[in-house]
């Protein structure tokens, strides 16, 4: 830490620097501890468990960074991954071919970002109020679409889903690489990104200045369903089951995590990417850490709780920097 | 998913609300599973107590202070007195054709158990032509206070009820019994209670003896040698430590010496969390050979894991959990699973018959534990077929 501190001139540029990089070494030391202390972790087939068990975080966390760069927040996200799961279920079992329900129930996912997107647009609803209600009603109409129980899905496909790689790297993962670099490509190259961040930036300055806000907001909503339908599919086949009561719990919260440990700030204007993807696989792995070490539930709360108080605190606006 | 779960109410913590919301689930989860822990670790005895006349500490905690040797009704294991009567708390007797009773329910009806659970009180109440009001609580003991408070006010006059936990109700009783209203526990009791003196007739099940009864079952699977992973239900429940403290004590008391527990992690009960928890311990344990499963959705989400891992039947892991529903007893036939042991959720005549004796007849007793079945190899097929398994 000296080498650095004696690169930046003063404390407020050090701690642009961690709020900047500071998942990326908050990874390196998770990894690192887990070399020397987990049993079997430096093994291929664990870094392909990590790699199949993150993709639907990483993927919620990706819709979640648009919508949080708009300065607004999508909490609907784990109730539309039950929707989308329940009506993935819905259709399997009502013998439609497999490729059809999957499409369905991505549809669906849009349906619900949309209506997020118009009621954030038009009605003038604060984002968090307009998405708890959906994250509220959604899951109840999941728990309807189902009737309430768990549905088992034997499904073949989904054994690929679950278990396909390519050069080792699990398809799923796959996925999830390509939408990262597909809403990486959004942000920063096309004029739709610039829009959206205008928008986090200041609504009323882009409203002023004639740019389509109602458009774009519809927009990021929709792209957020989406993408938590995806992870609902991809979470079912996981599952082969869905679960509406518990598919996409707190989903909302975990990838809101992701975004900000990945350094987007909360207020908009801004969007990492890159950031949110570790951001996503730092909470993944820290969770497998716990449980690959044995820690009490108490105890497991408690450093999880330690490390996201620190990624907060770090991510505090700093009065030089506002 | 829980662990993401936990940082996440801390991170939505911008606010210092959820930051402190975070802790406080810490806390009081601490408190439940070390109660957990250090029951199983030494002094299981005092928790299921051989103590007084015969009387498990269980018991004699939801009020039972003596065991009956009147004859059992079917599908009854014991019974405890005191007797309790409804006119003892100034409660009337019920028309059952004309007055409401409620039936409160602790979680969500998603998993079989408490879709059963449900069933069986609700198709009770048809047969008998009850007006039946029902709620849910979605596992918030708070709601279920509320909702039994409320179906009271709408002149409910017996509630049977499925407590979310042992304790925490004491608002809803405390106001049932001021408006003499009649309250039939159901599933697990409610304790710190003297018999009859606070609600009536209990109905459960022995959580601690379906511990006991699938150590044994892990024993006869295992030949005595195993190592060993406990999926833990959720954190601070008394099913989960009343069945962690059985089967650790069981093993203990039966000199199991050959079975080593390795892992134990909570997995809420869940089938998601059952998969996610076991596909993790089994890259840092790949040498486990067993696996106890507090309820049968983790056992059968575990199933998945060692399924995708390619470890799947009882030659390769060995696997026993508790419930009885039909995925965990199909797994049984089709060779994944060893045993499961049941916890029957069907309280539903057994409720109304304690409910009718206890407000219009001679009265009920405090405590009846049900009769749970256990499947294996020799009547899972059975069970299926004649629709035993839930």
């Amino acid at each position: 830490m000296t080498t650095l501190t004696a690169t930046f001139k003063d404390r407020s540029a050090v701690a642009a620097w961690t709020r900047e990089h500071g998942v990326y070494i908050a990874l390196a030391l998770l990894i690192v501890y887990n070399a020397i202390a987990t049993p079997n972790f430096l093994k291929l087939d664990t870094v392909q468990l990590l790699f199949s068990q993150v993709p639907p975080v990483i993927i919620v966390a990706l819709g979640m960074a648009l919508v949080i760069g708009t300065g607004g927040v999508d909490l609907s996200v784990g109730s539309i991954m039950a929707i989308a799961s329940a009506v993935l279920a819905k259709f399997v079992v009502g013998g439609t071919p497999i490729g059809l329900a999957m499409l369905y129930a991505v549809i669906a996912g849009l349906l619900v970002g949309v209506f997020n997107g118009l009621v954030v647009a038009f009605a003038r609803v604060q984002p968090i109020v307009a998405t708890l209600g959906v994250l509220v009603a959604g899951r109840g109409i999941a728990l309807v679409i189902t009737g309430g129980a768990l549905v088992e899905l034997f499904v073949p496909i989904f054994k690929d889903i679950r278990l396909g790689k390519f050069l080792g790297v699990p398809y799923v993962m796959i996925v999830a690489a390509l939408l990262a670099a597909g809403v990486a490509f959004l942000v920063r190259r096309t004029a739709f990104g610039y829009r959206l961040l205008a928008i986090g930036g200041n609504r009323r300055a882009s409203v002023l200045a004639g740019l389509p806000v109602r458009r774009t907001l519809i927009f990021v909503y929709a792209i957020s369903g989406t993408l938590a339908a995806v992870a609902g599919v991809i979470a079912t086949a996981r599952l082969r089951a869905s679960d509406p009561s518990y598919i996409g719990l707190l989903m909302e919260l975990s990838a809101i995590t992701a975004v900000v440990v990945g350094g987007t700030p909360l207020n908009g204007g801004r969007v990492r990417i890159l950031g949110t993807v570790t951001g996503a696989i730092l909470l993944q792995l820290l969770e497998s850490t716990l449980v690959s070490h044995n820690a009490p539930d108490s105890v497991a709360r408690m450093v999880e709780a330690l490390i996201i108080i620190a990624a907060v605190y770090v991510q505090r606006p700093s009065r030089s920097s506002r | 998913m829980k662990a993401r779960r936990r940082i996440a109410v801390a991170a939505s913590a911008a606010t210092a609300a959820a930051l402190l919301s975070a802790c406080s689930t810490g806390s009081t989860s601490s408190s439940g599973s070390t109660s957990g822990t250090d029951a199983s670790a030494a002094p299981v005895s005092t928790t299921l107590g051989a103590a007084t006349n015969g009387v498990p500490a269980a018991i004699t905690a939801a009020g039972g202070t003596t065991l009956l040797t009147t004859p059992k009704p079917d599908g009854v294991e014991a019974q405890y007195g005191p007797i309790c009567k409804g006119s003892d708390l100034g409660i009337g007797k019920i028309d059952f054709t004309k007055d409401t009773i409620g039936w409160a329910q602790s979680e969500k009806e998603a998993n079989p158990f408490r879709i059963a659970s449900t069933k069986s009180q609700v198709d009770t109440a048809k047969a008998k032509g009850w007006h039946l009001l029902t709620t849910n609580a979605q596992s918030n003991v708070q709601q279920e206070n509320s909702d039994i408070k409320g179906m009271i006010d709408k002149g409910a006059k017996a509630i049977i009820f499925s407590p979310i936990n042992s304790t925490g109700l004491g608002d809803a009783i405390a106001y049932a019994k001021s408006k003499h209203v009649a309250m039939v526990p159901v599933d697990r009791n409610i304790t710190g209670v003297q018999g009859c003196k606070d609600v009536g007739p209990q109905l459960g099940s022995d959580f601690v003896q379906q511990g006991r009864r699938a150590a044994d079952a892990m024993i006869t699977a295992t030949g005595g040698t195993a190592k060993l992973a406990i999926l833990l239900g959720a954190s601070g429940v008394n099913v989960t430590d009343d069945r962690t403290a059985g089967f650790l004590d069981e093993l203990k008391a039966k000199n199991a010496t050959g079975i080593s527990v390795i892992f134990q992690q909570t997995a809420d009960f869940t089938r998601e969390k059952g998969k996610s928890v076991t596909e993790t311990m089994l890259r840092a344990h790949p040498d486990v050979t067993a696996i106890y499963a507090e309820n049968d959705e983790m056992g059968l989400g575990a199933l998945a894991a060692l399924d995708d891992a390619g470890k799947s039947g009882t030659s390769k892991v060995h696997i026993v959990s508790i419930d009885g529903t039909k995925g965990a007893v199909q797994a049984i036939v089709d060779g994944n699973f060893d045993a499961v042991i049941e916890s029957n959720p069907a309280f539903g005549p057994a409720a109304e018959a304690a409910l009718d004796a206890y407000v219009n007849g001679d009265g009920a007793p405090a405590v009846t534990i049900t009769t749970d079945n256990q499947y294996d190899k020799s009547n899972a097929a059975e069970a299926l077929s004649s629709g035993k398994a839930y």
